[in-house]
């Protein structure tokens, strides 16, 4: 447990070592406010709601959680420091969960610097917390997903460019898996509505966070997670 | 001398491609070790299965009794590493860095402090204390890097061309650290340079194309390679000429041969050559102090290492 602790601080400082971290936050509170007050929806409901914010960042994460995962793995791979922090006393497993907790930390400092748009609704008329909460909770878990996959992909190579592409295109796959299979038949979208991130994000953005959706996420991390560990244990065999 | 490093048998396929075909070694408590080879010889790969980054096809090590297949971590935890180049982290400073890996190495909060302190005292870090580790040239990296890998006082040491890409100055630095860090813990070394291994190590190994060629002292396999010893003897002979000398050298027991080369500086050169590995330097001292020379260098050639090395691993 000390280990995962001492690798997720370590992350999370150098996040805020380099420009991308600060570049990638602003440019996100950027287009959340604008998507947000820009586009004309919030003010045509006539009422306090987050229910737009809610329907935008899960697919402004799709963007932004890959840029910060991407290096996770990656990029300790390209130096080779991966290779130093191996050969400490410490197990795979911790390696790649103290970088899921680095990472999680910086969505956690991300989502917490976008609450001040609910506050700021909550100056224009009376909101309704009790939703907001719980889209927030479905927020950081649905974001813990998309960085499970990220850091997944970041196992993968040792150029960040392409963990950064793999992580968008699985992400954005099982955003849209649905909408995908919909072409199909009404049916195949039934089915594959199970596997979309976006689906399972409906009644979140309504603000029920539904216990199926939270199983959901949290598989997707395992699975992700447990993806990563075994390809960073695969060095050991190839 | 108990050995604390024990290797049998390592063999490491990349592929298709055989590495490792079999090594076998074992390290005593204290020794310098030396590994030698040819670049893609095995010695990077050898390190890596022994500090378990990689894992061996087959074959079986422990490090301190600790077993490198079933009790990996406890492994770990006694020994110190600096992989090639010093991969550390350029974005953190000295202490950050140091601090760090003494969570990961379980350094109770308390001592911290004074184990950094320690390490950045021993390694001549004080003077870039405030730098990041980006920021320093390859020289001080490489003194993070053996700061890293001696901060939990570990028994074994293993250092992947711990001097390699520094410039002359920072090449006696660094081994001279070695050397004074040698006299506490056992370290094992992977080189290309010969002289590095003669000037640091108490014991080298050879190994070419993944298999050991050679085991021992300089002393050792030189006698092991040659049948002939050869010593360089410089002396101002005072008066007498260079024939007379070189009579009185061939006259020596175990003495198969002595050549003139020449003259630098006033004094006349010679090369000795003996039968077997005899050491006949007291022979020649005495030699020279009875006959009124002023020896100003007498030693076994080096040269015949090089090429023991030289026809050990070329294929």
């Amino acid at each position: 447990m000390g280990n995962i602790w001492a690798i997720g601080k370590r992350e999370f400082a150098s996040f805020f070592n380099s420009p991308i971290a600060y570049f990638a936050i602003t440019v996100f509170l950027i287009m959340v406010g604008g998507l947000f007050f820009g586009t004309g929806e919030f003010f045509e409901v006539g009422q306090a709601t987050m229910r737009p914010f809610f329907e935008w960042v899960p697919l402004l994460f799709i963007f932004l959680l890959p840029a910060i995962s991407m290096r996770l793995v990656a990029e300790e791979k390209r130096t080779g420091s991966l290779e130093l922090l191996i050969t400490m006393p410490i197990r795979d497993t911790e390696v790649v969960l103290g970088k899921l907790l680095g990472a999680s930390l910086f969505l956690v400092v991300a989502l917490g610097l976008t609450l001040a748009y609910p506050i700021a609704v909550s100056q224009l008329g009376p909101l309704d917390w009790g939703p907001v909460i719980g889209g927030y909770i479905g927020l950081l878990l649905l974001g813990l997903a998309y960085l499970s996959v990220g850091l997944m992909t970041s196992t993968w190579t040792r150029n960040q460019i392409v963990a950064f592409i793999l992580a968008l295109l699985v992400c954005g796959f099982l955003y849209y898996i649905d909408d995908m299979a919909g072409l199909l038949s009404d049916r195949a979208r039934e089915i594959a509505a199970h596997m979309s991130f976006q689906a399972h994000f409906e009644n979140v953005a309504k603000g029920v966070l539904d216990t199926r959706d939270v199983i959901f996420y949290l598989s997707v991390t395992a699975v992700a997670v447990t993806i990563g560990k075994f390809s960073l244990e695969a060095r050991r065999w190839t | 001398m108990s050995s604390v490093i024990e290797v049998s048998g390592l063999r490491k396929f990349y592929g298709p491609f055989e590495a490792l075909k079999g090594i076998s070694f074992s390290v005593g408590t204290g020794e310098i070790v030396g590994f030698l080879g040819p670049n893609g010889a095995g010695k990077t790969t050898t390190m890596k299965i022994l500090t378990g980054y990689i894992s061996a096809t087959a074959g079986s090590f422990s490090v301190a009794g600790h077993d490198g297949f079933t009790d990996s971590l406890e492994l770990r935890r006694k020994i110190g590493y600096l992989p090639e180049n010093a991969p550390l982290y350029p974005d953190m400073g000295i202490v950050e860095y140091l601090n760090f890996v003494c969570q990961i190495r379980k350094i109770p909060r308390s001592s911290r402090k004074s184990r950094i302190d320690k390490m950045v005292e021993v390694t001549g870090l004080t003077p870039m204390i405030r730098k990041n580790i980006g920021e320093l040239s390859k020289g001080f990296r490489q003194r993070v890097g053996l700061a890293q890998a001696m901060i939990h006082e570990p028994p074994v040491l293993i250092l992947d061309e711990p001097t390699s890409g520094l410039d002359p100055n920072q090449i006696v630095e660094i081994r001279n650290l070695i050397r004074d860090l040698g006299q506490e813990r056992t370290i094992v070394l992977s080189t290309h340079n010969l002289p590095e291994v003669q000037m640091t190590c108490s014991r080298m190994i050879i190994i070419s194309n993944g298999v050991k060629v050679a085991d021992g002292t300089a002393e050792e396999l030189e006698a092991q390679g040659s049948k002939e010893g050869r010593f360089i003897v410089a002396a101002k002979l005072n008066g007498s000429g260079p024939e007379g000398a070189l009579e009185k050298l061939r006259a020596l027991t175990g003495v198969t041969g002595a050549d003139h080369f020449g003259t630098r500086g006033g004094a006349e050169r010679f090369v000795v050559t003996t039968a077997g590995d005899s050491d006949v330097s007291e022979d020649i001292y005495s030699l020279a102090s009875s006959s009124n020379w002023v020896l100003s260098e007498l030693r076994r050639d080096v040269m015949d290492l090089e090429k023991i090395f030289h026809n050990l691993t070329q294929h």
